[in-house]
């Protein structure tokens, strides 16, 4: 049932009044932290405000301005939407008290907050995008406010990283352009709102060159090998650009893309048929394997969550890929779930770095002394990546699991445990480290009249998504949390057909 | 008909010109008041070109007969959709002129303002005239009095390479006059008629021919010249780098779309009489476009001057709009014919935004202007902007028409050059990244850039409208859109395909 309602419009709309504020008034740190919470707080209450209606099957929308007849900026906030608006408004808020605190002191802050929240904004535009117009100009949008944040530091290094992050990110917003208007030339419409617009009438090869297209154009950032090429590159940022846009919203975006493409654009029905999905399928696995293997050899504790990314997102891809209703639930849950275990260790490892300046795995030895909160909080996350029952991750995989077999992708399952393995490869080092070896020198001890083991601001978010990442293992059922929005989605997706879990 | 509006069409023409006559006079005594009188003139020429389009809007296109003498036989003045550019093209130059009160200080003395004031003038008047007229012979009038106010507005800076780059743009513009006066005299000779749908109609008994398709090749040529089509191009650089910014912006934004505004004029034409196969002649314009579209942004990456960068960047531009025409299908050309406004609008931006830091600086090279968004933070947003605009990334003015003149391409089935114009205009942000890195996340280099100062508001004022209309019109951009879309589909049934 559509409901029009200002909603989907108004929770972009604030962070991008927000940023404006920021970049007039933010020179007092006063005003800018006041708008950047108030902008958080209120934008969390909009998004959080519409999901008793998204649990009822209420799909708000607002058609905002209309070029010539059907092709517009509308907004719509069903479902998936709403899941993904959800985790990147209330990550938002973490990372920016995070973010006070890791960037207390730093350089050009104004521009740092106020191109934060313009990310933020085009996240959720992205979110509730009704059309691929909508979506690829906040897609776009959201490239471009990233570049600043990228090239904070100013640095040659940060410039170099910041070029390849332009070209991979561009060249791929290309091919995601021609892909768009491919789809409006072919199919008239460019709406998001149903399961598939594209008929098979247009011919394989059409079709193979749209699918094509967007699968490059939104896998460049969700980081699907061998587009993933900046990802790792782009680090050099400050960690909470690390944190939120490269562990959740930039590469999210990626992701969020395919999955409309697979379930909005095309339609499981028509790419039941085709089979354009087997070949993404395969990459897909291909990159989490060899992905985690890469992190494994990592050193610097960033690239190593880097590569570790890549590799989760492609267990969205690869969810989103097997066309079945498990599948598909895993992979809209895993949006959420990595996003929390991945953000928590960005954030602990952002809080390690600006504690003791320790920036590679083989400089932690002993930190667990220093600094337990933190190191119980990367200890979950890591539980939660390699599936452990009672954390997040665990759901993802199960389900995942599920959906492989009910695809007949016995296969896959094979590339689950092997992740599991790898995952617990490359992440568990650093717990062993941290906890059971000794240290090589006595950490810097604590400033006079301090209670904690880092600064409040740091801590507290990452305590808090610790136990998300918790609180989703455990309630995975409750109504409200991941799992019933997820259920809502895929039936939308599977309204043409298949079975709903 | 309704009179109404239709009474104020040559007045707007006449405005201007004799505003540009009476600027010496006006400004004898006190040199300076010379760029207030320009303005004023241009605003109540905007005033009078909003009745006109309010009057399109609500009747539909309308004619005036000058002196009352009927068509054929008269001059005739026609407000169509196409002559709606007129008021756009007015508020421009209402923009632009403030920004030039301050900026000419450093490029002429004081008394030589009557004149440069007159010659903006008189370049106006004659853009509006060449909009309106509905007749050959005038189109030509129109052209000269356009082309030969600007080759002044080059060479009125006066230094150094000034004289040579409007020499240049002199010798090749002249050339191209000559093939449009030509053109128009064998239509003549053919048809014996120079209004333009009389010719039309006259046309269609004359039949086809290679002396019709002599005249058609002509008047293409010429407009080709005029829009500055690689490879005809080689005055644009040079003339819109060196002249003062305010001309730049004019030059850039506006003067090289009268050929594309010719060459619709002479497509209503000669569709309308359907007396050639013009699938071919498309088909040429869509490669000349996307050549252009790739020459112009490989030449803009190899650029240290700013100003120079931005004079390519209209070469690819111009690619676009070329390329829009040629698809022949309506959604390139509702495109097509919107990014003539909006890429008026962006080079206006940059132009403009690139001369408020070249006044403040002295410098007008990337190297040299490093750094220079910390002291001019305003200006360089607005730069910024326009950068993302002319690539046509959202949210901006620009993506708007890329998408249209893009779905265009697909939609008749030429896919190869949306994928060349997607990409094409890719290319040339590599050089925008740079000028954005120099501008924002470099060192100074120089003192002068350390010590600079903001633009005085005269200048910035300007630069703020025009940058944040390129951003509401990112969003906005269907206003446009849904003016110019009656006035194509009107054209297209007689389009060649």
């Amino acid at each position: 049932m559509d409901v029009v309602d200002a909603r989907p419009i108004l929770a972009p709309f604030v962070s991008f009044l927000c940023a404006g504020l920021v970049f007039a008034v933010g020179r007092s740190i006063f005003w800018r932290r006041f708008f950047t919470f108030l902008a958080a707080f209120i934008k969390m209450g909009l998004v959080l405000s519409m999901l008793p209606g998204t649990l009822r099957g209420v799909v708000y929308v607002y058609d905002f301005v209309e070029f010539t007849p059907g092709i517009g900026i509308a907004f719509r906030a069903d479902a998936y939407g709403m899941f993904f608006a959800l985790v990147s408004s209330t990550l938002w808020l973490f990372t920016t008290i995070y973010a006070i605190g890791y960037m207390q002191g730093d350089r050009d802050r104004v521009r740092f907050f106020g191109f934060f929240a313009l990310c933020v904004s085009t996240t959720v535009g992205v979110a509730f995008a009704e059309n691929l117009l909508t979506f690829f100009l906040f897609y776009e949008t959201l490239t471009i406010c990233t570049y600043p944040l990228v090239v904070h530091a100013e640095t040659p290094e940060a410039l170099r990283a910041g070029r390849i992050y332009l070209t991979y990110t561009l060249i791929g917003g290309g091919f995601a352009l021609v892909g768009a208007v491919m789809v409006n030339a072919v199919a008239g419409t460019l709406t998001l709102s149903q399961p598939g617009i594209l008929s098979g009438d247009l011919g394989t090869p059409t079709l193979a060159i749209i699918f094509t297209c967007l699968t490059i154009g939104f896998g460049v950032k969700a980081g699907i090998m061998p587009l993933h090429g900046w990802l790792p590159i782009a680090m050099v940022a400050p960690t909470p650009v690390s944190a939120l846009l490269h562990a959740v919203a930039v590469v999210k975006v990626g992701a969020f893309g395919v999955t409309r493409v697979i379930y909005n654009v095309f339609g499981v029905e028509l790419l039941g048929v085709l089979g354009f999905t087997v070949p993404l399928a395969f990459l897909a696995a291909f990159t989490i394997v060899a992905s985690s293997t890469i992190a494994l050899t990592q050193d610097h504790l960033k690239r190593r969550l880097a590569y570790s990314t890549i590799s989760q997102l492609s267990y969205i891809v690869l969810g989103a890929a097997l066309l079945t209703p498990l599948a598909a639930t895993a992979a809209i849950i895993h949006v959420a779930n990595q996003a929390f275990a991945k953000i928590t260790m960005f954030f602990v490892v952002g809080a390690i770095a600006r504690t003791t300046g320790k920036k590679h795995v083989s400089e932690i030895d002993g930190i667990a002394a220093r600094m337990p909160i933190s190191m119980a909080a990367f200890t979950i996350a890591a539980l939660s990546f390699v599936g452990v029952p009672l954390t997040a991750g665990f759901i993802t995989k199960w389900y995942l699991a599920l959906g492989a077999l009910e695809a007949d992708a016995w296969w896959f399952v094979l590339v689950l445990i092997v992740s599991a393995l790898l995952n617990a490869g490359y992440f568990f080092p650093i717990v062993h480290r941290a906890y059971f070896r000794p240290a090589k020198e006595p950490w810097p001890t604590l400033e006079e009249g301090r209670r904690f083991e880092t600064a409040k601001t740091l801590l507290f978010p990452i305590v808090i998504c610790a136990a998300y990442v918790l609180l989703l293992g455990v309630t995975a059922e409750v109504p409200g949390m991941p799992f019933s929005i997820a259920q809502v989605a895929v039936e939308s997706f599977f309204a043409g057909g298949g079975v709903v879990p | 008909m309704n009179a109404g509006w239709a009474e104020a069409l040559p007045w707007t023409i006449v405005l201007p010109m004799v505003g540009a006559v009476l600027t010496p006079a006006v400004a004898a005594r006190r040199p300076r008041l010379a760029g207030t009188w320009a303005w004023g003139v241009l605003l109540v020429a905007s005033a009078l070109a909003s009745g006109l389009v309010y009057q399109l809007a609500t009747t539909g296109p309308f004619s005036y007969d000058v002196g009352g003498w009927a068509q054929p036989y008269g001059i005739e003045l026609r407000f169509d959709h196409f002559s709606a550019w007129v008021l756009p093209l007015l508020l421009l130059f209402v923009v632009i002129v403030p920004f030039s009160w301050r900026y000419l200080d450093h490029v002429m003395p004081d008394e030589r303002r009557p004149a440069f004031y007159a010659l903006l003038l008189l370049n106006a008047g004659g853009m509006i005239g060449f909009c309106v007229t509905g007749d050959f012979f005038n189109l030509f009038v129109f052209t000269e009095v356009v082309s030969l106010s600007s080759y002044a507005l080059v060479a009125v800076g006066g230094r150094g390479l000034a004289a040579f780059a409007a020499l240049k743009y002199l010798f090749i513009g002249a050339v191209s006059s000559l093939l449009m006066l030509f053109a128009t005299a064998q239509l003549f000779a053919l048809t014996g008629s120079l209004n333009m749908a009389d010719v039309a109609g006259r046309l269609a008994d004359v039949g086809g021919g290679p002396a019709v398709m002599v005249a058609f090749a002509a008047y293409a040529v010429s407009f080709m010249v005029k829009t500055a089509m690689f490879p005809v191009h080689v005055w644009l650089p040079d003339a819109h780098a060196i002249a003062p910014s305010p001309v730049s912006a004019v030059l850039s934004g506006m003067v090289v779309k009268i050929g594309i505004i010719g060459m619709l004029r002479v497509y209503q034409v000669f569709f309308a009489a359907d007396v050639l196969e013009l699938g071919a002649f498309n088909q040429t314009l869509v490669w000349f476009g996307a050549i252009s579209i790739v020459m112009g942004a490989f030449f803009a990456i190899f650029q240290d001057d700013i100003k120079l960068m931005l004079a390519y960047s209209t070469i690819s531009n111009i690619g676009y709009i070329v390329l829009g025409l040629g698809l022949a299908s309506p959604y390139a050309v509702i495109g097509a014919s919107v990014h003539v406004f909006n890429h008026a609008l962006i080079k206006a931006t940059l132009f403009l935004a690139a001369g408020a830091i070249i006044h403040q600086t002295g410098l007008r090279t990337l190297s040299d202007l490093r750094g220079i968004a910390r002291r001019m933070p305003q200006t360089s947003a607005a730069m910024a902007v326009g950068a993302v605009s002319i690539v046509g990334l959202p949210p901006t003015a620009g993506f708007v028409c890329k998408w249209y003149i893009a779905l265009g391409a697909f939609e008749s089935g030429q896919a190869p050059f949306g994928f060349a114009l997607v990409f094409g205009a890719l290319f040339i942000f590599i050089y925008y990244v740079r000028m954005l890195n120099a501008f924002y996340f470099q060192e100074p280099v120089h003192d002068v850039v350390i010590e600079a100062n903001e633009a005085p508001w005269s200048m910035r004022a300007p630069v703020i409208v025009l940058a944040t209309l390129c951003l509401v019109l990112g969003v906005l951009g269907g206003i446009p859109l849904s003016f110019v879309e009656p006035a194509v589909l009107e054209l297209l049934p007689f389009w060649g395909n």
